[in-house]
């Protein structure tokens, strides 16, 4: 266990490294020039400025230098210097952003289960009935709506015939827990639904094969009613594979969880990172992208360490 | 989000004679009636797009400051946006971006994938390693932030959307045709054509790539949607093709959102258009599946 833990520790951290990489050599796809003179262009900074700034951020070093430097400034903490705030480090911002989305991204997720687990298991106990189609049809529907659009819907409509109001001031879960879950439980809920239709198709699948296993004819044999068989039996062990997809979807939640929140005005790092490239700033860009990743790496390191846990059958090898 | 598992691998019997289209599409209809139902809607969506330019009632892209927020009637089928240009014209013009957009992508990226998906699997050792590392990496960054990313430093022009976009559909396809080269390759045919002397790239091509058509087919069919999806959130968030140039997703970005309450059809028209093309994406890709993949044949009876 402690040397597969070791190992896939060690994989997290090449792969961490090659997203650095990745995020690094994008961000230097123009020339460092072209990247003050478009500083330049948004006004906000003035040639003395800018000139100084050449220096500070270190675009006539040669690019592995650059690298170098960037990686010392995440290791050191700060993660660089915002490009547009002066005094401000690409780190201060992320702080206060990234909460909102993981927050976000985790109430989707428990949406998803919520949603999913159950419409998956039902639809498999009654399978090829017409509750089973209707189901599969909902959630394939699921799988074909922009969640960013859905969340315009409820927007618009919600405030035509609802009296719903998008919140104007976000309210931090720390000081208001109430009112934060009164924000955010519609985007939970619109993200829920895109991720359950996965969740519920991994769900019906792996119990429709578990309800043939012996142990749940074991079960019935014993006299144990269907409801009892599903419930205590099957569902609990078909549920493993649909634990890692939820895993694996991570990148997919913190992409959903950005999109919804910019639309539901949340100040998480969607709105962030956005705000960040229509700014150029982007030291702040680089610094979001890494962080995502790392979110993202982390929690499939996570499901995968978890496994043992879960499944005591599991043999690290 | 498409979820293909990466042992769908699916091998077809060597030198299975291949029946007329027409066959095909007979045979596909009798057991997959809602399948192939999508399938013609989709056909009929392609079309409509591709023949825009003679079906659309106005100029796509000139205000008419007269028709402004115009509710929807029968010279505005879908209603006018914040400049008064045709709804409906415009659907059917972004249209030509968001599928082109959905085809091309998934095109390129698959074609990728499979290229990086036969070395690998075929290769193994430290190139395997290497690659699948460097898949992991793409797929570790949230698909969205890559392509904000991307978006800095490319031009908001079609093309550019397309390769941004296919570099986040390759790894998913490397991934399933490693997996299937990778049971491929210890076939007796692959080793029978070893054993003749068959270089390399021709046992790859000749022998393997043919066998992993079936789970490529699937995934493909399946992410068209998700890039139709994912373009149409670049769209919304301003980081696709260049206005005033309409896609599915960039018609849903700034009037939709601001005149939401006195033209709801601005943000309903993408949206419902998007969902039909998608839904119909999706029901095909998974009829599809059912008959390709002869590992679901025959469960649920």
């Amino acid at each position: 266990m402690r040397t597969y833990a070791l190992r896939r520790l060690l994989a997290a951290g090449v792969v961490l490294f090659l997203v650095s990489i990745l995020v690094f050599s994008m961000m230097r796809m123009l020339p460092g020039d072209a990247l003050v003179t478009k500083l330049g262009e948004t006004g906000r900074i003035s040639p003395d400025r800018m000139e100084q700034l050449r220096d500070e951020i270190g675009l006539n070093d040669p690019l592995p230098v650059q690298y170098v430097k960037w990686i010392g400034d995440l290791f050191s903490g700060t993660m660089g210097d915002s490009l547009i705030y002066e005094g401000r480090t690409v780190r201060e911002r992320i702080v206060n952003s990234l909460p909102v989305t993981v927050e976000l991204g985790i109430l989707g997720m428990l949406s998803a289960l919520a949603i999913g687990i159950p419409l998956g298991t039902i639809s498999a106990v009654s399978q090829d009935s017409l509750l089973d189609y209707f189901i599969r049809s909902v959630s394939l529907l699921g799988l074909s709506i922009p969640q960013f659009w859905l969340g315009l819907i409820v927007i618009i409509y919600g405030t035509l015939y609802l009296g719903y109001k998008p919140p104007r001031e976000f309210i931090s879960l720390t000081k208001d827990p109430i009112g934060n879950i009164g924000m955010m439980w519609i985007p939970s809920l619109i993200l829920g639904f895109g991720l359950s239709a996965s969740i519920m198709r991994m769900t019906r699948s792996t119990v429709l094969e578990a309800m043939h296993e012996d142990y749940a004819r074991t079960a019935r044999a014993k006299g144990l009613t269907e409801h009892v068989v599903v419930i205590r039996h099957v569902v609990r062990n078909a549920l493993i594979p649909v634990i890692t997809l939820v895993g694996n979807q991570a990148a997919f939640v913190f992409s959903g969880a950005l999109i919804l929140e910019i639309l539901f005005g949340l100040p998480g790092m969607g709105r962030l990172t956005l705000e960040a490239i229509t700014q150029r700033d982007y030291t702040q860009v680089q610094g979001c992208a890494i962080v995502a990743a790392a979110v993202v790496i982390g929690t499939n390191l996570l499901v995968d360490l978890s496994y043992g846990w879960i499944d005591p059958r599991v043999r690290y090898s | 989000m498409a979820v293909v598992s990466e042992e769908s691998a699916i091998i077809l019997p060597p030198g299975a004679r291949t029946p007329r289209p027409l066959r095909i599409i007979w045979s596909f209809t009798r057991r997959k009636p809602v399948a192939a139902a999508s399938a013609l809607i989709l056909l009929i969506i392609s079309l409509m797009v591709l023949f825009a330019p003679v079906i659309a009632p106005h100029e796509p892209n000139r205000p008419s400051l007269g028709d402004r927020l115009a509710k929807p009637s029968s010279d505005h089928l879908l209603g006018g946006d914040e400049l008064g240009r045709d709804v409906f014209t415009r659907l059917l013009y972004g249209g030509r971006i968001s599928l082109g957009a959905g085809l091309g992508a998934t095109a390129l990226g698959v074609g990728l994938g499979v290229l990086f998906g036969l070395v690998s699997g075929y290769a193994g050792g430290w190139v395997d390693m290497t690659l699948q590392r460097i898949m992991d990496a793409i797929m570790a960054l949230p698909p969205l932030i890559f392509l904000m990313v991307i978006s800095t430093q490319l031009s908001p022009s079609f093309r550019n959307v397309v390769i941004a976009i296919s570099i986040f559909v390759t790894p998913g396809a490397a991934r399933v045709v490693r997996g299937a080269v990778l049971s491929i390759k210890e076939m007796p045919y692959v080793e029978a054509a070893r054993s003749l002397g068959a270089s390399p790239p021709r046992i790859v091509f000749r022998h393997i790539m043919p066998n992993t058509f079936a789970p490529v087919i699937i995934l493909a069919s399946i992410t068209v949607g998700s890039v139709i999806i994912i373009e149409a959130a670049l769209g919304f968030l301003g980081l696709s093709v260049r206005l005033p140039q309409a896609t599915w997703g960039t018609m849903l970005n700034s009037g939709a959102q601001q005149y939401m309450e006195q033209a709801p059809w601005m943000a309903v028209a993408p949206g419902v258009a998007i969902l039909i093309t998608v839904f119909s994406i999706n029901l095909f890709g998974d009829g599809l599946r059912d008959v390709l993949d002869p590992r679901l044949r025959g469960k649920g009876k």
